[in-house]
This record gives structure tokens, sequence and C-alpha cells, in this order.
């Protein structure tokens, strides 16, 4: 396996936004291939950003025939494909027509017979055809699932590294001013590890409004680690790739923010209403 | 089901030739597809183009999708913004110096019906990306609608490569934190 170095880390971001150099991409996509948990987590990170960024274009109409000509030509282009990859696939395998003298009789027989032996041929050819095209799917389907496992291992080992710390946060005095009797329940469990952690939450709605922030306390002041969006019952699960430097890191904090959250990644501007240690 | 289980559920669909599933996968997706591929070619013809050549290989390879690395929408746009830059890039077409800024394109007319959340979004990296700075919206225009590589976009702007990817990864962190994560997993 290629050795996962911080040149290839670094080379995440030049991958989201599609701007490698044909050696850069060849040399990340080989090592990607390799399996390497940090890339895929920064890949899955920094993905979202450049999603996001896409995705707030200025939307434009367009023309309305354009729908139809281009369904239209994806499915025709499609066909006329798949006609060819059969065409060539039977020029590969010619029967052979062996000639030989015969009375006219048996002429139509050999003759009949061919013609049942070259329509069994072709019901032959599209079922072959159509179970290759069902393995393929079957294989790709394969692959998927087998990337699916492979993110969702990487999360559940977690729950039972040695090195995982559970953080339970507790609400602040500003956080009991603002939930009363019946604070939030926020766990962050943190593998030093990988850096990877989980936060749990019930009970942490926000007001209309508002978004909850959650933050990491490091030794050079509070680093943004998202919102928090909670579901209609303030239920909320969110899985973060890199939550922080085991060896800087002291606590996570949720703070309560305007809408979109603060406006620097390096300081709540909202009151902090629930903290926890991290225990190092 | 949510929006990201009925996109999974199209592509499940198109593996077994389902033709609606395509359709209605256009449906849900095309707008963003059209607006940002006319935005980095910036002529009609050749947006349309790129969109059939986009839509017929998600049609042949939903299994192209890795569910590990994002949305089903973020992988559409890939392909398409993919072949768009791969279009721009080609011999024989008009190539042009600077990416197009979001009121430079020639295109019709804005989409008075996308939705809330849509503009909710727009708002939101509007102000993550004001936070920041200009050079960080700068050089994600000049990667994703340029295609310039980090050192293209390096040379432009006088600075150094190292500097570039720095900027490039802070935006993207702090404008991948306004998504919620129900909307990208």
């Amino acid at each position: 396996m290629t050795p996962h170095t911080e040149e290839i880390l670094e080379r995440c971001t030049g991958y989201v936004l599609g701007n490698l150099s044909d050696t850069e991409l060849g040399a990340l996509e080989a090592h990607l291939k390799e399996g390497c948990p940090a890339c895929e987590a920064e890949i899955h990170r920094l993905g979202r950003g450049a999603w996001a960024f896409a995705a707030a274009t200025p939307r434009l109409l367009e023309p309305s025939p354009m729908r139809t000509r281009i369904l239209e030509g994806v499915l025709r282009e499609s066909r006329e494909r798949e006609v060819k990859k059969g065409q060539r696939e039977g020029r590969r395998a010619p029967i052979p027509f062996p000639r030989r003298r015969s009375t006219p009789v048996f002429g139509w027989l050999a003759f009949l017979a061919a013609v049942v032996f070259a329509v069994s041929c072709v019901i032959e050819w599209r079922a072959a055809s159509r179970m290759q095209r069902e393995l393929s799917a079957a294989g790709e389907e394969v692959t998927r699932l087998n990337g699916e496992i492979q993110s969702e291992r990487q999360w559940t080992a977690i729950a039972t590294a040695p090195q995982t710390r559970v953080i339970q946060l507790a609400p602040t005095p500003a956080g009991w001013a603002q939930f009363g009797a019946t604070p939030p329940h926020v766990r962050v469990t943190y593998d030093s590890a990988t850096r990877q952690a989980i936060i749990s939450a019930s009970g942490l709605a926000a007001p209309p409004g508002k978004d909850y922030q959650l933050w990491a306390i490091t030794n050079t002041g509070p680093v943004g680690l998202g919102l928090l969006h909670a579901d209609r019952d303030g239920r909320a699960t969110i899985r973060l790739p890199n939550a922080g430097d085991p060896f800087t890191l002291s606590a996570f904090a949720i703070s309560l923010e305007n809408e979109g959250g603060a406006p620097t990644p390096t300081a709540p501007a909202g009151p902090v209403v629930m903290a926890g240690k991290s225990g190092t | 089901m949510n929006g990201q289980e009925r996109d999974r559920s199209c592509l499940e669909g198109m593996r077994t030739g389902d033709t609606r599933a395509l359709e209605e996968l256009y449906e849900r997706h095309n707008g963003l597809l059209y607006s940002v591929v006319l935005r980095i070619l910036r002529e009609a013809q050749g947006t349309e183009q790129v969109l059939r050549e986009s839509w017929l290989q998600i049609w042949r390879g939903p299994g192209g999708y890795n569910v590990a690395r994002g949305n089903v929408g973020a992988w559409l746009l890939t392909v398409a913004r993919n072949r768009a830059i791969a279009w721009l890039k080609s011999d024989g077409l008009p190539q042009r110096a600077e990416p197009a800024a979001g009121g430079d394109v020639p295109a019709p007319t804005e989409d008075a019906s996308a939705n809330a959340a849509h503009r909710q979004m727009s708002e939101r990296v509007r102000r993550a990306l004001d936070v920041l700075g200009p050079q960080h919206r700068q050089v994600l225009e000049l990667a994703y609608f340029g295609g310039l590589t980090q050192g293209e976009i390096a040379d432009r702007l006088n600075t150094s490569p190292g500097t570039i990817k720095s900027w490039s990864r802070q935006a993207l962190v702090r404008i991948g934190d306004l998504v919620p994560h129900e909307d990208w997993t």
C-alpha cells in the first residue's frame, strides 16, 4: 500500500474541486483504491463544501424542449449502443454452414433446421446478453455496497475502540437559563486515534431563527465543528470525520447562534449553553 | 421517503432499465445541472450536448455512485461538471480566460420557482464566503467553474500553490459545515 502522507491528504481538496493535475489525480486515485479511511473522510468532509458551493449557483430556467430532446436522446443513443454491441458480439461467432449436395427434400429439411438453429441462436444470444447486463449491474451493486459497509465499519469501530472517550455535555449557567428544568442530553463519542466523533443529542430543538453550533475547545481557542440540526423531535446524530487533535483538545461546547452559525469559525458569537471536558 | 432515499431508489430503478426512474431523477436535479454547466460553458448548444452526454453516462452507469462520498445529487453534479470542464478544454472550442461570474451568463431567465431551501443555502454560502474574504470565493470559482489547476490559480493570483490549497480547504470546510447532515448522507 502507498504510504499515507500529508501531501496525499492535501490533494483531497483538489480532488473534490476537480482541479488536480493528471499526475496528482492518478496518484490519489491509486491511493484511494487501496483503501484509506483518512483520505475518504477528508473527501467526504470537503465534498460537502464543494457540493454546497455549486448548489448555491443561481438557478436558471432550462428551455422547455430541452428536457424531451435530452431524455429521448439518451434512450435512443443507449439503444443504438446496445444494438452495435450486439452486432459486434454476433460477428465474433459466425455460424458455419457446411456445403454439401443433397436432394431437394433433404435440402428443404436442412434449410428448416438451419432456420430453427438460427432462431434458437438469437434467443440464446439475447438471453446471454440480458444475463451479462444483470451480472454487470450486480457487480456494480456489490462494489457500491462494499463501499457503504466499509464506511459504516469505520464509524461503528469508534464505539469499541480502546482510546474512545464518551463526553457528556452539561448545561452552563447560560444553558440553564435557556433550557429551564429540561435541558437537552448531548453525548460526544470521540476516538482520539482517528479523531472521529459521533454526536448524539436529544431535546435539542433550536428556537426559530437560531442554530446550535458545536465547538472544539483547544489550547489555541475554539474551533467551529458545524451546526447541529435536530429533527422535529429534537434528536440529532452527527458524524465528524475530524473533531480535532487530542493533544490540543480540552473540551467540547455548544453555543446558541443566529441562523447560519457564528460569523467566524474561531469564536462563538452567542452564549455557550453546554460544555463538557474531553478528559485529557 | 425523503429526498436522498428517493434519489437512491431512482438509481436502483435505472439499474433495471426503468425509464421513469431516469425521468424522476432528471426532474429533481437537472435544474441545478443546467445552471452549473451553462455557467461554465456560457453557451446553450454546448450545454445541451454536455447534459445529454452526462445523463447518458448516468443512465448507463448508475453503479458509478459511491455512497461513501456523499449524496446522489453531488455525484450527478460531479459527472456534469467534469464533462463541462472537459468540453471547455477540448480542442477547437473557444477558450475563455475567466470563469463565468454569477451575472455573466447569457442565460435566459432566473428560475423564480427555486425553492426556499435553495435560496437559504445560497444565502448561507454567500455569508460564509463574505466572512472568509474575496480571495476564497475567487479560488473556488476559478477551480470549480474555470477548471484551473491549483498551480494555474497560484500563477494567476500571484501566490503560492500552498496558499491556494489552504484557502480552498478553509472555504470548503466553512461552507460544508453549513450543510445539514441529513442533506448530505
